[in-house]
């Protein structure tokens, strides 16, 4: 399923600048005892900084960032101790949106004056705009500790909360600084999120709807409903469009939004309607067919989503989404050939693209041509080293390749790396289970442990139950078995080896009536 | 040439064991056993003794398998080989028959393409009579063998399965036979039949046939895979399968299908290797079925003509994971000693061949992975398979034989080959095997494309021998080197209320320290056929004789005790039940 996303907007502040430029009245003079040359030389260099800085500043009014950071970046060289030519010049270089490297002079700033508080409130925001959400919220958290009240500071910490996922500080930061909140659609859309994601869903729409007449016109209504979509309101994000039916002059896109918001409601016939009705009104376009593609597969029309995905290539062969998806159908349809030609065309014409390589990767495991399988997902690795999927890949590429040993390195390396340890518990467990199988009887014992492991991270893990089930079943345990066994089939309710295991289960307690159902389940989910 | 005297184990200064050493020679009975010769082999064997010779070349087969391959890739290419063990003109020896593939539209032979009956002439040499026998010539693509006196009258028949059908032949009695398939209405026309086997599964003693179908086919259409570029072989889940068909013995020289009356003709699926044994002990044969990539079959006789699967019940239709196995061979064979058949399934690469085991009731335990049998299979495609007390210790080994089906496979894995060794694995008689590669010969060092495997004791030594056959190869030929060494029990069973062949009994011996059990099967391994002779290791029990219980497909209870080891005797149905006491030659 393509699920199309705008880039979430980041936050824009606003009057930094001409606080900034009264700061710039405050200099710093050394206060260590020097000789007369040294002195004279001294004041020769500071009057020659704060030259420079006044250039610089007056540039950075008229607009002209690059020369601004030139002269400021000559003050701060020749007194690299003032606090406010780093400020300055930090300012300059996160207006140019060189985040990291204002950071640093952020940084230094404080380290020489850790009273700033205006310095630390554009840290915080620079390491915000950076992902470096755990230091913004300690510098906010410095921030607020000297100034409880400080409005800025409480917004942008309902932000960076947001992101971490804290929803619930989130939403009562945001929430006690409704002024400020109300000025930006983006804060609207975060902290309408934040109620979505702690279930008050009433505050959540109240506060998209002020969305409809935000000053930001109809973009701030249209981000209201890609945060209702995203949270599964699509009552409230159909609501949101229509009331924008009339003053959007991009009809087309409003129709396609509307068809995407059907789409995730699994309205798909609905979907389909509205999206074919573009195309017929001329309105031709790679991600309209990407969209009919995704709603036609939904209808078991596969041929026809066959056909939409590869006009979307013809539209736009540069967009590497289309063939992406055209792969996926493909494989699912176990039409190995055409799959295995689409990515070799993928590979040659999005040759740095980590998700082609690990479609490509996909496609040669299906196909059961699992050296090459290794090689694609290497390169997936290698362009994209955090990527879990590509990992993952490697690893049962790997396996089934008969390397098993460098499998298991891969999974081992993978659960200290990446956050999402349950997968790679789950994934290795079961490569050790094989071991155990030919021989290995200690494997058997850390596959285990590793399922339970995955299960402490993530008790939702239907195939970890499975396995531990299995597992019982096979010692003997039925009892125990059953109780994995059981949720499996609660979390995963179409596999069909959880319900055998589970007749067997049945069978071996003596319920054959519950045995017999559990037989007939597996035999239908087969088929 | 001189027989070697007799090695053994026995204890010299035992007085009965002493017994024991006088030499045996000669054995005579009633002309069915011609003098033997063991001196037969002059290889220079190594230091020390290897446990199978490859005996083929000193054989004088050279025959080759054709199996047709062509770019088109047809699955039967890769598929057939079926091999016999017979006794076809009842001189005491057994002879050897092989079934030959075929020309497909794109796959065209030099030669003509022939089956091979090789005659075995004593000396450990064979000669192909074949076209003498008019046996050599099929019209279809041949695949297995069923060897079967299905009118009684001494001499072993053949049913050859194929495609698209199937052919009987008449052993005339005089080295001769004669293609009666359609007097006798057993073509199976439009069908790729693979394993058949006879059994009297309504008891009247006359065999009837099973065969297994295997999928759907046909030379006009081409089913196209590929691999990296490279045409391969499709796998077997895009060929739908078929249902078996049962056909009853009338009595007079025909038979009637009778698969949909016995419920066999609703079960679809793709069906390869079967073998015919009683599994729930009530003295009716019934059936295992290996299916490829579909569910096993047990189908338990009701005792009226009709079959019920039991598969699932008895945990036989999958592996624990409810994965239905690319089931290829099949053999059963008492391995837990238990007295009930357990039964050996050979499946594809990472599948594992599977041992499932009996217990009290008929649930059977899946032991692949305890008996280790998981750790010495998981990267082999396996086919032919069978039972084998190669030294006679009493414990049942296991021989299988491997080979791939695409010749691609190693370009996309390390671990898996193209060509695969047979596996030789002796069992401790705890339920654990042992890989011998290192002490079974040099052909379990080699690689070949093998599918059937018959076993058969061609020398009458009482080691048990092996033949398998390879696509588009020569077959090979195992002579077994250590089963004469050991304690052992020939015996061969005739009929005469039961079928003949007495394919059905069951065979308890009973040494003192132990209990064995062996019955003679239809059908088992894959495509193949086996010497209907059962030999019985007893291991290092030092008796002379032994007692013996024949439970005759008819019911008939037949007690014989004392009976001499390391000889084969023949026994002939008795027309009430014996009781013990009445020492039988």
């Amino acid at each position: 399923m393509t699920r199309t996303r705008i880039a979430r907007p980041r936050l824009r502040l606003s009057g930094a600048l001409s606080r900034r430029l009264c700061a710039l009245a405050l200099l710093f003079a050394t206060s260590s005892v020097l000789s007369m040359s040294q002195i004279i030389s001294n004041t020769k260099q500071n009057n020659d900084a704060k030259a420079h800085s006044t250039e610089g500043l007056a540039l950075a009014k008229a607009g002209n960032l690059q020369s601004a950071e030139v002269e400021l970046r000559k003050a701060v060289a020749l007194t690299p101790a003032d606090a406010g030519f780093l400020e300055n010049l930090a300012t300059v270089l996160a207006m140019e949106k060189k985040f990291d490297e204002s950071t640093s002079y952020f940084q230094r700033a404080l380290k020489i004056d850790p009273q700033d508080l205006v310095a630390r409130r554009y840290l915080a925001a620079n390491l915000w705009q950076l992902h470096r959400y755990t230091e913004a919220r300690q510098n906010l958290r410095i921030l607020l500790n000297a100034n409880p009240g400080d409005p800025q500071a409480l917004l942008l910490l309902g932000m960076v909360s947001e992101n971490i996922r804290d929803y619930a500080t989130a939403a009562k930061t945001l929430a006690s600084v409704p002024t400020l909140v109300r000025e930006q659609p983006e804060s609207i859309a975060a902290l309408a999120r934040c109620y979505y994601h702690i279930g008050e869903t009433e505050k959540a729409r109240a506060w998209l709807k002020e969305l409809q007449n935000h000053s930001g016109g109809v973009q701030a209504t249209l981000l209201g409903v890609q945060i209702a979509d995203e949270m599964q309101d699509y009552t409230t994000a159909e609501m949101l469009l229509s009331s924008v039916a009339q003053s959007y002059s991009d009809q087309t896109d409003l129709r396609y939004r509307l068809a995407l918001v059907k789409f995730h409601a699994q309205r798909f016939e609905e979907s389909r309607q509205i999206l074919q009705e573009l195309l017929q009104d001329g309105h031709k376009s790679s991600d309209v067919n990407r969209l009919l593609a995704s709603c036609l597969r939904a209808l078991n029309r596969r041929e026809e989503a066959i056909h939409a995905l590869q006009e979307a290539i013809q539209l736009d062969p540069g967009n590497e989404a289309s063939y992406l998806d055209l792969a996926s159908i493909l494989l699912a349809e176990k039409r190995v050939s055409p799959a295995m030609e689409l990515v070799q065309r993928m590979a040659k014409a999005f040759p740095d693209s980590s998700r082609v390589f690990l479609s490509k990767g996909s496609a040669e495991l299906g196909a059961g041509d699992f050296t090459d399988a290794v090689r694609s997902f290497t390169r997936a690795s290698q362009l994209e080293p955090t990527s879990p999927d590509a990992a993952i890949g490697l690893a049962r590429a790997q396996a089934n390749a008969g390397m098993t040993e460098q499998a298991k390195a891969i999974l081992y390396g993978a659960i200290g790396r990446f956050p999402e340890k349950a997968r790679f518990e789950l994934e290795l467990g079961q490569l050790l289970l094989k071991d155990a199988e030919t021989g290995d009887k200690s494997a058997e014992v850390k596959a285990e442990k590793l399922f339970h492991s995955a299960l402490a991270r993530d008790n939702k893990l239907a195939e970890a139950h499975y396995e531990l089930g299995e597992l019982a079943l096979r010692r003997g345990e039925a009892s125990r078995a059953l109780i994995h066994l059981e949720l499996a089939a609660k979390l995963a309710p179409s596999d069909a080896r959880t319900h055998f295991a589970l007749s067997r289960a049945y069978r071996q307690l003596g319920r054959e009536q519950e045995a017999a159902k559990e037989s007939s389940l597996f035999g239908k989910l087969k088929e | 040439m001189v027989r070697p005297p007799l090695r053994s184990s026995y204890n010299p200064t035992d007085k009965k064991c002493h017994r024991a050493l006088r030499q045996l020679f000669f054995i005579s009975l009633g002309g069915f056993f011609s003098v033997t010769s063991l001196a037969l082999f002059q290889h220079a064997p190594s230091s020390r003794t290897e446990i199978f010779t490859d005996a083929t070349e000193q054989a004088g087969i050279v025959w080759r398998h054709f199996s047709g391959e062509s770019s088109d890739r047809f699955l039967i290419e890769a598929m057939g080989g079926g091999v016999a063990f017979m006794d076809f003109d009842g001189d005491g020896l057994q002879d050897l028959f092989f079934v030959n593939g075929g020309e497909t539209p794109r796959g065209k032979s030099d030669v003509p393409v022939r089956n091979a009956l090789y005659h075995n002439l004593s000396n450990g040499k064979f000669e192909d009579v074949a076209v003498k026998a008019g046996v050599d010539r099929l019209e279809f693509y041949g695949m297995g063998v069923a060897v079967g006196d299905f009118d009684n009258d001494g001499f072993p028949d053949l049913y050859v399965t194929g495609f698209p059908s199937s052919a009987l032949f008449h052993n005339n009695g005089d080295g001769t036979f004669t293609d009666i398939t359609h007097h006798a209405g057993v073509k199976n026309a439009g069908r790729w039949a693979a394993g058949a086997a006879w059994f009297d599964f309504d008891r009247d003693g006359y065999l009837d046939l099973v065969i297994a179908n295997y999928a759907r086919f046909s030379f006009d259409e081409i089913k196209k895979c590929e691999l990296n570029g490279v045409r391969t072989y499709c796998e077997q889940k895009a060929y739908p399968g078929m249902p078996l068909t049962l056909y009853h013995n009338n009595g007079d020289g025909t038979f009637t299908d009778v698969s949909e009356k016995s419920g066999l003709a609703k079960l679809v699926g793709r069906a390869l290797g079967l073998v015919t044994v009683d599994v729930n002990d009530d003295g009716w044969p019934d059936l295992f079925v290996a299916r490829d990539a579909s569910p096993n079959l047990l189908l338990l006789n009701k005792r009226d003509g009709t079959f019920e699967d039991s598969a699932i019940d008895a945990d036989v239709a999958y592996d624990l994971r409810g994965v239905a196995k690319a089931g290829m061979g099949v053999d059963a064979g008492d391995v837990n000693g238990d007295g009930k058949p357990d039964f050996v399934v050979t499946n594809f690469n990472d599948e594992y061949h599977s041992l499932f085991v009996s217990t009290s009731s008929l649930l059977y335990i899946d032991q692949t992975v305890r008996s280790r049998l998981a750790a010495y299979t998981k990267s082999y495609v396996g086919w032919g398979a069978h039972f084998i007390d190669y030294d006679n210790d009493g414990n049942l080994d296991l021989l299988i034989v491997n080979g791939h089906i695409n010749r691609v496979v190693e370009t996309t894995r390390v671990d898996v080959k193209y060509q695969e060794p047979p596996l030789l694995l002796h069992h401790d008689g705890k339920g654990v095997f042992r890989n011998m590669r290192e002490e079974a010969g040099s052909a379990f060092q080699s690689a070949y494309r093998a599918r059937g495997l018959a076993i058969g004791d061609f020398d009458n030594d009482g080691g048990v021998d092996a033949v398998f056959t390879r696509l588009d190869g020569r077959p090979v030929l195992l002579h077994n080197n250590v089963g004469q060494n050991d304690s052992w029990l020939g015996l061969q069973l005739q009929g005469t209320k039961s079928n003949r062949d007495a394919i059905g009994a069951k065979i308890t011996v009973e040494t003192g320290k132990r209990k064995l059990v062996r019955w003679i099967t239809g059908g088992a391994s894959y495509l193949s056929s086996h010497d209907k002779r059962v030999v019985i290791g007893v291991g290092d029990d030092c008796s002379v004789a032994v007692n013996a219980e024949i439970r005759w497909p008819s019911g008939t209870i037949q007690q014989l005790s004392r009976l001499e080891l390391k000889r084969y005797h023949k026994v002939v149905e008795p027309t009430v039940n014996e009781p013990a006491g009445r020492k039988r030659k």
